[in-house]
């Protein structure tokens, strides 16, 4: 499949603070998801590939046609930014019409457009509501409604789960693919569950560099490899470390600054969770607290970087 | 040859009538926003001090008796005082630097940016869209204190020149004001403290300076418009030296409205704008 969106060399810096450095790709389409922790660079990336910022070096296209400035090209481009702004005095039904007739729309078509695109994303029974009266899900809909409410080929969505409830999340996903058919569609996260209900197809950022990009079953075995800490907050910690440091999927002990909190470091967390349940059934230890300080992408990254 | 030109002209004109319409549809969009603004409510009381003043005015005619003050010789000073020195210097202010940074601190940018629209067709239709509800606010504001304080010449058609004449003056200002307030919003972060300061600080004080050191303030050449030797005790506020002659006064505003609103068209395609989180 020939790609549609290529960047060569994409850096941008911001003064002397790095957003994005050296970055080659090419995108083909289907649904791509960009991961990676929070301040890794993956909005500075997808401003680059709207021409909303301009690149320090390098450059970006689509289908073969520079983006920066290239305003036609924008009938063909669906942005759905980071940010929860809107133009608070409109209606959701204001603030669709005004951006479909900003994509030089017809006025029949502007209405049919924003009907259609208000009753994808669920929201034609609020439409005449003022956007500050919505909640949080609905302003993350109407956001993803203005993204494709002109049909585009390329869809770029810039968190566009972040803050909603579960069901909303679901919501949304199913929205995302329903809308994909032959369609180029970029979804930047810093959650691996959400990109992996999305699509098998990652980018993984970090720290404004291209740490790779494929299929994310590879980056799960990255990720599966990664050892977990784990802290248990209990009545009798040392009994319960004596009894782990046997397994060979323990890879290391040791208290926290509370004395009642241990912490244990496993590259197997289902099967240190399954210790950990029958060790504490079998001991009756009272737990106050299990917690995982480092299950998030950044410790994932942190490691797989070498830090 | 003549195909080549030929085609390169259809061209040309294919891309003006896109920008025409671009600029249509940005300045449908925000003027319809801008007239259900919660900020314009409040600028539109604002713009009606001066009707109350010349309310009070009035009354304070009627019922003591006292008609010594003609009523328009006191809207010429309202005008001066009222309008021309403080309210269209507000409104511009407030609403020309809106322009670009009210997407900016609004972080609604990427809206305007991700459609197929020109950058400064962006800014033009919205300088052009709050420009429009600008002059709309400061027209009905003045025909009310004309009215209010002319009430009983309102017949009188040669009265209806000099509402006309101020009126022509204070648009042509908003215009001016409006382009230079919209260049400031454009690359300053703190565009209202230093529109203050230029509003309240240059433009109120260079005006009085002798020699040619008062061409530096726009409000120079707006004054260059009207009666120089005004008679009365608010005549101070027109003119210290010589005006410039009508058709220069209109050249520099034109020149000062075309300028800033170029540039701050070009800041506004070339500069990155940084939305903060």
């Amino acid at each position: 499949m020939s790609a549609v969106i290529e960047t060569n060399r994409l850096s941008k810096w911001y003064g002397n603070v790095l957003g994005l450095s050296d970055v080659t790709l090419q995108i083909e389409p289907g649904i791509i998801g960009l991961l990676g922790p929070n301040g890794a660079g993956k909005s500075t990336f997808l401003k680059l590939l709207t021409g909303q910022i301009k690149p320090s070096i390098g450059q970006v296209s689509f289908s073969g046609q520079k983006v920066r400035n290239n305003y036609a090209l924008f009938s063909r481009i669906g942005f759905c930014p980071e940010q929860d702004s809107f133009y608070e005095e409109m209606t959701g039904w204001e603030f669709l019409t005004s951006l479909l007739k900003l994509q030089q729309f017809p006025e029949d078509e502007v209405r049919a457009r924003a009907d259609r695109a208000l009753e994808t994303v669920e929201l034609t029974g609020d439409k005449k509501r003022l956007i500050r009266a919505y909640s949080r899900g609905m302003r993350q809909r109407l956001k993803f409604a203005q993204a494709i409410a002109h049909d585009p080929d390329i869809l770029i969505l810039d968190e566009p789960l972040s803050g909603m409830d579960p069901l909303g999340k679901r919501k949304l996903i199913r929205l995302i693919k329903d809308f994909k058919e032959g369609k180029t569609i970029i979804v930047s996260s810093h959650v691996l569950p959400e990109i992996e209900a999305l699509t098998r197809n990652i980018i993984l950022i970090h720290q404004g560099k291209i740490f790779a990009k494929g299929d994310i079953h590879y980056i799960r075995d990255l990720i599966e490899s990664h050892p977990h800490m784990v802290s248990v907050k209990c009545a009798d910690p040392r009994r319960l470390a004596a009894q782990v440091i046997p397994e060979n999927y323990v890879l290391k002990v040791h208290f926290g600054p509370d004395p009642r909190t241990l912490l244990v470091e496993t590259n197997n967390r289902d099967r240190f969770f399954g210790l950990l349940q029958s060790l504490l059934l079998k001991n009756r230890i009272e737990v106050e607290e299990i917690t995982s300080p480092d299950d998030n992408l950044q410790a994932v990254f942190d490691y797989l970087v070498g830090k | 040859m003549i195909i080549f030109r030929l085609c390169s002209i259809i061209s040309l004109v294919n891309r003006m009538r896109y920008y025409a319409k671009a600029l249509g549809r940005v300045f449908g969009v925000f003027f319809s926003l801008g007239r259900k603004a919660r900020r314009t409510k409040f600028f539109f009381l604002l713009s009606f001090l001066p009707v109350a003043v010349a309310l009070v005015i009035k009354f304070n005619q009627v019922f003591s008796e006292s008609h010594s003050l003609d009523g328009l010789y006191l809207f010429t000073n309202i005008i001066m005082l009222f309008y021309l020195q403080l309210i269209i210097l507000i409104l511009a202010l407030f609403y020309g630097t809106s322009v670009c940074s009210e997407e900016v601190e609004g972080k609604t940018l990427p809206y305007l940016l991700t459609r197929p629209i020109p950058k400064s067709a962006v800014v033009l239709g919205k300088y052009a869209a709050y420009t429009v509800i600008v002059i709309g606010m400061i027209s009905l504001g003045m025909v009310f204190s004309f009215a209010v304080l002319n009430i009983s010449r309102l017949l009188d058609s040669s009265s209806y020149l000099t509402l006309l004449r101020y009126w022509g003056v204070l648009t042509l200002g908003i215009i001016a004001y409006t382009a230079f307030f919209t260049f400031f919003g454009s690359f300053l972060r703190r565009s209202i403290f230093f529109g203050l300061l230029f509003s309240f600080g240059w433009e109120n004080v260079i005006q009085y300076f002798p020699g040619s050191t008062q061409r530096f303030a726009i409000i120079h050449y707006l004054k260059s418009f009207l009666p120089s030797s005004s008679s009365g005790r608010f005549s101070f506020l027109t003119f210290r030296l010589e005006p410039t002659p009508p058709g220069l006064a209109l050249l520099a505003l034109f020149l000062v409205t075309a300028g800033f609103l170029g540039l701050a068209c070009l800041l506004f395609s070339l500069k990155d704008y940084v939305l903060d989180d």
